[in-house]
């Protein structure tokens, strides 16, 4: 199954482990994503949409047309850029005013868009290309006794506009890809509860109550791992988790994994190449878990 | 906080044009269908930092309360969850709505309430413009606050963590002319400005 893959700029920066995680269990289940060449900044959430909305929608319509010359449907891990690119993709198919504005600046670039482009997040190519059946048949280390808490955050289920492959108030994609693995879903309730997102970058404050929030109802399932698809949310729980602690005096030290890295684990691929020790909160409690009773080796591909 | 809403209402308060500058946002169409039902208010995960609720916000745009919308922290607070909108009964898309209002703030320069808000999106605009793609070490090194110690030396720890993690980019990716990407930028940007 081959794509044309929208990285985003968090992919090419603080989240590279969510796409060297992702190549190496690409390889189990016969995805390929071929990055879009020359692609830009998706158009951004809110910071150039507020800005100048024109600009982000032209910004996404460079990219939708960039990939429907590859002939293949666009496929995101930022779930940011997932709905980003489908805010414009649907308003480009319906506001004819808007869609006249933008390709009157991409044509002059020399680019066309016919509006024929399907941009999806690459759960929903877990779920329905790829199956969980076929997810489960390649396990080797089955995660037995792991307890995950499964955090969609907001982009891949909410938004009007997106392609839709889940449920938005009660989505169950990523549990049952957990289940597929023999982990243990805990009851998370706050599984699409907001991060903060961007609040991070001018309110920290904000975002980290918020994002304290997700951490302690995690910790209070007894946890032994959040599980997120999304580069924003990582980083908001992951990498600012100390600041959190610090901030709130709590003691925390919850590993934020990205989907992909939980499934390499189960397909039995090498810490190291799922990028893990990039995690800031580092997961050895899980590795350690993993390793107790038997120790299953690499299976070939 | 502000919680001056059950204050008198005089006509001098109200821009009974604001209504429609909002129908002509792209979302706004339909402000005056909201029922005030309240589903937003209550679902809104970043209300404990908003000095009015979305469903407030709402009201006041109905009433042509331009000045007091335009000056809330709400705005800018809103992070496009897609909470309020997805269970929205009115389907009125009020994070787009919030960046609508972001927009006249930002163009007519208006006063915003929380300073560094607009400075955040000016920022990226010129980052993306410059690059073709986001290089956040810039943008958030551009956006703190240098007279405050306590901030700059919380950043510089945390860029430390980063950078022993590999997570720290040096070099920003730009794209070439050959991609033809500025050519895009340039042109929204000069239509904007000729308007």
């Amino acid at each position: 199954m081959k794509y044309a893959y929208f990285p985003g700029c968090a992919i090419h920066g603080s989240a590279k482990e969510y796409a060297m995680a992702t190549n190496a269990v690409n390889k189990y289940l016969d995805v390929e994503l071929i990055e879009i060449r020359g692609w830009n900044c998706c158009g951004a959430i809110d910071a150039v949409y507020a800005y100048n909305p024109l600009l982000s929608i032209s910004l996404s319509a460079r990219n939708l047309a960039l990939a429907e010359n590859t002939k293949m449907g666009i496929v995101t891990l930022c779930c940011a850029c997932f709905f980003t690119l489908s805010r414009a993709n649907s308003m480009l198919r319906e506001n004819v005013d808007m869609k006249g504005k933008v390709d009157k600046v991409i044509n002059d670039a020399g680019l066309k868009y016919a509006g024929g482009v399907k941009v999806r997040h690459y759960m929903d190519i877990l779920a329905n290309d790829v199956g969980f059946d076929k997810i489960l048949q390649k396990v080797t280390v089955p995660l037995k006794g792991l307890k995950v808490a499964p955090y969609y955050g907001c982009l891949i289920v909410r938004p009007i506009g997106i392609e839709r492959f889940d449920d938005p108030e009660h989505p169950t994609s990523m549990d049952k890809v957990i289940e597929a693995l023999a982990a243990e879903v805990v009851y998370y309730p706050d599984k699409t509860r907001c991060c903060g997102a961007s609040l991070v970058m001018i309110d920290e404050g904000v975002m980290m109550e918020m994002t304290k929030a997700l951490l302690l109802t995690a910790k209070n399932a007894q946890a032994d791992c959040i599980v997120t698809p999304c580069p924003m949310c990582h980083f908001n729980l992951d990498a600012k988790q100390k600041d959190i602690e610090s901030h709130f005096d709590l003691d925390l030290g919850i590993p934020v994994l990205y989907i992909t890295q939980l499934i390499g684990l189960a397909f039995g691929v090498p810490s190291k190449e799922l990028g893990l020790h990039r995690n800031l909160v580092f997961p050895d409690k899980i590795l350690e878990k993993l390793k107790a009773p038997s120790q299953a080796t690499p299976k070939a591909l | 906080m502000k919680h001056n809403l059950s204050r008198h209402i005089t006509t001098q308060m109200t821009d009974p044009s604001f209504v429609e500058e909002i129908k002509k946002m792209l979302g706004g169409e339909k402000i005056l269908d909201c029922i005030q039902c309240g589903v937003c208010a209550g679902s809104c995960h970043a209300r404990f930092a908003m000095d009015y609720s979305p469903m407030q916000i709402l009201k006041m745009a109905q009433l042509g309360l331009k000045q007091e919308v335009l000056s809330s922290s709400t705005i800018w607070i809103c992070t496009s969850c897609y909470t309020c909108a997805s269970r929205c009964p009115r389907d009125l898309n009020i994070p787009a709505i919030m960046s609508g209002f972001k927009n006249m703030v930002m163009k007519n320069n208006v006063p915003a309430s929380i300073a560094l808000k607009p400075k955040f999106h000016k920022t990226f605009v010129e980052i993306v413009g410059k690059y073709g793609r986001m290089y956040e070490p810039e943008l958030k090194i551009k956006l703190i606050n240098k007279t405050n110690p306590g901030e700059l030396l919380r950043n510089a720890s945390f860029g430390m963590r980063m950078f022993r993690k590999g997570k720290l980019k040096f070099q920003p990716f730009k794209l070439d002319s050959s991609t033809r990407f500025s050519e895009i930028y340039q042109r929204v940007l000069n239509q904007e400005a000729q308007k």
